[in-house]
């Protein structure tokens, strides 16, 4: 019974990372109280610059342990002020996964006992906002090297948000067609989901509606 | 010899769905993988940005169509948590039971599939016999066979129906005597044994890094769970621990995987039955929709600035959904959804593991990753 991570100690892990956290230069983190169903639970809740993101992730990878990237998150907001027209959210998680111990060349399964779990060793969940002024062409640095698990992550972002990552290796469309245009991400605010009128890629994905160039100018 | 590379699908036994992986190989030896995905990608992230908070469940069930009860359910958390509302105890309990019946249906039909891809027909029979099971006890809480649209953001559709805790029971005790029949038919089958042995290992550290975590981590000799992690519904009032496989020094190979999913169904099995003896008001009782026992009022509109999150552990991994309020109709629709699907992060892993291995075990390590496609193209 009770064999779950208690809110106590993961609120004084939280704040120990939140604390840390905002000793860097253009971060601020703080810890928030949120609900799961009947559960409290909390989060860090970090807001970087763009420019310190890159240092305050290899902070939390080499000093705090998180050791996964959960999801990253691209959101284009085109009405509001100039300073966040483009968001990145980044949710990371401290799982406190290590291989397990061998002995006499046999595998001891490493058993965490929730109950019993303290300090940097206490799962957290981390969540932090990157904003980026307007600009046609946003981007921020990539974690790619740091969690790997981010990969993919960053290149559904690019191919749907159309947010770049500054360093990523082989970025490339992963779930829209190879062939789509250049320029066309259907997560950006600008694209609407229309069910008649075929100007746009998804309306006409399966290329039926497609003309060849010189439609109309031959006879 | 020379390097070439094979296209294998998107219409290929071992893709388990739609997809295309390339494969490097020198003569038999894999050398080089890269999946290729896509193909059934509908944009369920964009429609969402159109649909009232109540709406979208609908799409989330159709995200996977092995595993639908645990997507509509993560996505409910995420939005219970946008939209702020305290859920009443017994509808945990009965998630709980809609949940982890789901997690057996999920894994009963992955052993379905994965028996046949390595040269053991008969399984899938046997599973698909027992998946009925869980799936008549699904239908009666939802009504539909594959896609439940159960739960709703504030409890859920309908309470047990008369008699479900009994026949449930029932089943239940059928079904864990039965698994017993299935670890005889695998871990007796030399078969099975040469081709998942011994191939496609994965360490744990490694795995976390990669973003690989359920089941697929558990193999590997940790316990890392979000179950007891970052806990949700009632798993702090149950008595249980997520199953560790015994890996070998050199990480969790295919049998591991399946090891730890057996037990996984074992584990999910007894959650249900606690679940079922300790629901607040007893299982017997029945409520209308719409009671405060089983459905509390939930608001229809979230603003602009507000935010909802839930980490979730699917039949899978740790699937999650991300939500930023304030969309079209003064926030009765989201701004954003974003959803993270654990195959989407695994499958490139499960390549990656390939490499060094003949070109006959990639089905034996793909499959066991456990794909689905549904989630992955979102």
């Amino acid at each position: 019974m009770g064999n779950t991570v208690s809110p106590d100690s993961q609120k004084s892990a939280a704040q120990a990372v939140a604390d840390a956290a905002s000793a860097i230069e253009g971060v601020e983190a703080e810890v928030v109280e949120r609900s799961s169903g009947t559960n409290p639970r909390n989060v860090v809740v970090v807001s970087a610059s763009p420019e310190s993101w890159r240092f305050l992730a290899e902070n939390l990878y080499s000093e705090h342990a998180v050791d996964h990237c959960s999801m990253v998150t691209g959101i284009h907001w085109p009405d509001v002020e100039a300073e966040r027209r483009w968001e990145v959210v980044y949710h990371l998680l401290r799982t406190g996964v290590r291989d397990p111990p061998i002995e006499n060349g046999l595998v001891r399964p490493m058993m965490a006992n929730p109950t019993k779990l303290r300090g940097a060793s206490v799962p957290i969940e981390l969540e932090i906002h990157v904003h980026i002024p307007d600009t046609t062409t946003p981007s921020v640095d990539s974690v790619q090297d740091i969690w790997v698990g981010a990969d993919w992550n960053e290149k559904e972002t690019w191919d749907l948000v159309g947010i770049d990552f500054d360093g990523h290796q082989g970025m490339r469309r992963v779930l829209q067609p190879h062939e789509t245009p250049q320029g066309f991400h259907p997560l950006q605010k600008q694209h609407h989901l229309r069910y008649h009128g075929f100007e746009e890629m998804y309306d006409d994905a399966q290329g039926f509606m497609r003309k060849p160039a010189d439609v109309g100018k031959i006879k | 010899m020379a390097e070439m590379w094979i296209s294998m699908g998107p219409q290929h036994p071992m893709t388990h769905g739609l997809w295309t992986l390339k494969v490097k190989v020198d003569g038999e030896t894999v050398v080089d993988t890269e999946p290729d995905l896509g193909y059934i990608h509908r944009g369920v992230e964009k429609i969402c940005e159109s649909r009232d908070f109540t709406q979208i469940t609908t799409y989330c069930d159709r995200l996977c169509y092995a595993s639908a009860n645990t997507w509509s359910h993560a996505y409910i958390y995420a939005a219970e948590d946008l939209l702020e509302v305290e859920v009443p105890e017994r509808a945990e309990y009965i998630r709980l039971v809609a949940v982890e019946l789901q997690r057996i249906a999920s894994h009963l039909m992955w052993l379905g599939a994965y028996g046949p891809d390595i040269g053991n027909l008969s399984v899938m029979v046997w599973c698909l016999r027992e998946r009925e099971m869980m799936m008549d006890l699904l239908q009666e809480l939802g009504g539909s066979r594959m896609h439940y649209n159960f739960p709703r953001v504030g409890g859920v559709k309908r309470d047990l129906p008369h008699g479900f805790a009994q026949r449930a029971r029932a089943k239940l005790k059928l079904f864990l005597n039965r698994i017993q029949e299935y670890e005889a038919l695998f871990d007796e089958s030399t078969v099975f044994l040469v081709r998942s042995q011994g191939v496609g290992y994965a360490k744990p550290e490694e795995m976390v890094n990669h973003g690989v975590t359920g089941p697929n981590l558990r193999a590997g000799g940790v316990n890392y769970d979000i179950r007891w992690a970052h806990p949700y519904s009632v798993y702090s009032e149950l008595d249980w621990a997520p199953p560790v496989e015994r890996s070998s020094i050199k990480g969790a190979d295919c049998y591991d995987r399946y090891r730890v999913r057996v037990e996984e169904m074992r584990v999910s099995a007894s959650l249900v039955l606690q679940a079922l003896d300790k629901m607040p008001g007893g299982a017997d009782t029945y409520h209308e929709p719409e009671d405060p026992m089983i459905l509390a009022k939930a608001p229809t509109r979230a603003p602009e600035g507000t935010t909802g999150a839930h980490h979730f552990e699917d039949s899978r991994g740790e699937s999650m959904f991300y939500i930023a309020g304030g969309g079209e109709g003064r926030g009765k629709q989201p701004y954003r959804v974003s959803i993270r699907s654990p195959m989407f992060i695994t499958i490139p892993y499960a390549a990656k593991c390939m490499i060094g291995y003949k070109v006959a075990d990639i089905p034996a390590i793909m499959g066991s990753f456990d794909p689905c496609i549904g989630e992955t193209d979102r």
